[in-house]
């Protein structure tokens, strides 16, 4: 291209900017009641009802939502006491599984059912 | 809220507030973005009554995307050139070529009439020279010389990159130029050069 097709193409440009199409008032209350419609539509929607945002947990509070909340606890504090009350004073039919001299530990393996008796010899600790 | 109060609002902003049920906001986005959109439609389309239908609809869309849009993603400009696009390209395959002594849309002659009419022929040859372009370089050198728009940005509306917008710029121009260079006389550049 020399340089009369470069002034020539500017003046064109510049003639076509400046007269650039305008919305006719009919077409701009066209575009106006499409917003309202839509408006009024989306309005209508109700927003989709998301989960409310979790609570920033504290430790403790994961702690007892990972155990099982208060029925898991309730049975891990039943299974804690009576295995304390065996250790402490054993019923006579354990008598004969527990030779003096030896410990016995009560390890509570699944607090919603019965509870385990393990017997370590105090020379294997 | 009064429309002046909102012409310092940016577009994206003005949409989070059109979602939100602001009737002014629907009001300072349509006349805000209508004559742009139209311009835009128009001179991709040649033809008026096409580029009405194009400028409703890509407000329409706009509309639509309001309540997902995120402000600071893109600008809202960017999108609706994009969306123009593909309205003008679909309704460009659809049509039929169109004639090539199709009439100017009729135009503003605020100015002095010599020069009114003397304008109105240069656009009108423009155009005509436009609508003979393929479908990409006419699409650039719009963006680039009549809406005024960075090479960046059209490459960002155009999905390609800066380096391909050059390209096509160059070969539209030159397309143009020889396409135009005919007809200098008899649309007043050789008085210029006198």
């Amino acid at each position: 291209m020399n340089d009369d097709d470069i002034t020539a193409l500017k003046a064109h440009f510049e003639a076509a900017r400046s007269h650039a199409a305008r919305p006719s008032e009919a077409l701009l209350a066209r575009v106006l009641a499409d917003a309202m419609q839509i408006q009024e539509e989306q309005a209508e929607t109700p927003a989709p009802q998301g989960r409310a945002p979790a609570h920033e947990a504290g430790f403790w509070r994961q702690v007892f939502q990972g155990l099982g909340g208060w029925p898991a606890l309730t049975g891990l504090a039943t299974a804690t006491v009576v295995g304390i009350w065996i250790g402490a004073s054993p019923p006579s039919g354990l008598e004969g599984y527990l030779a003096e001299g030896e410990a016995a530990f009560v390890v509570d393996l699944d607090p919603w059912d019965a509870f385990d008796l393990a017997s370590v010899m105090e020379g294997a600790m | 809220m009064p429309l002046d109060a909102m012409k310092d609002i940016s577009d994206d902003a003005l949409l989070v507030l059109f979602a939100n049920g602001d009737r002014a906001a629907a009001r300072a986005l349509t006349l805000r973005l209508t004559p742009r959109v139209l311009a835009h439609a128009q001179r991709l389309l040649g033809n008026a009554a096409e580029a009405e239908d194009v400028a409703q609809e890509a407000m329409l869309r706009l509309w639509k995307v309001a309540p997902d849009w995120r402000q600071g993603d893109a600008k809202v400009t960017t999108w609706l050139y994009r969306v123009v696009a593909n309205l003008c390209t679909d309704r460009l395959r659809k049509a039929r070529p169109l004639p090539l002594d199709a009439a100017p849309e009729p135009l503003d002659t605020a100015q002095g009439a010599d020069a009114a009419l003397q304008g109105a022929a240069r656009v009108d040859a423009l155009q005509k020279a436009l609508v003979r372009l393929p479908r990409r370089q006419r699409q650039a050198v719009v963006l680039r010389h009549l809406e005024d728009l960075g090479n960046p940005e059209i490459a960002g509306i155009m999905e390609i990159s800066v380096e391909a917008v050059e390209s096509l710029l160059t070969r539209g121009r030159r397309a143009l130029a020889a396409e135009l260079a005919g007809r200098r006389a008899e649309l007043g550049f050789a008085d210029e050069h006198e």
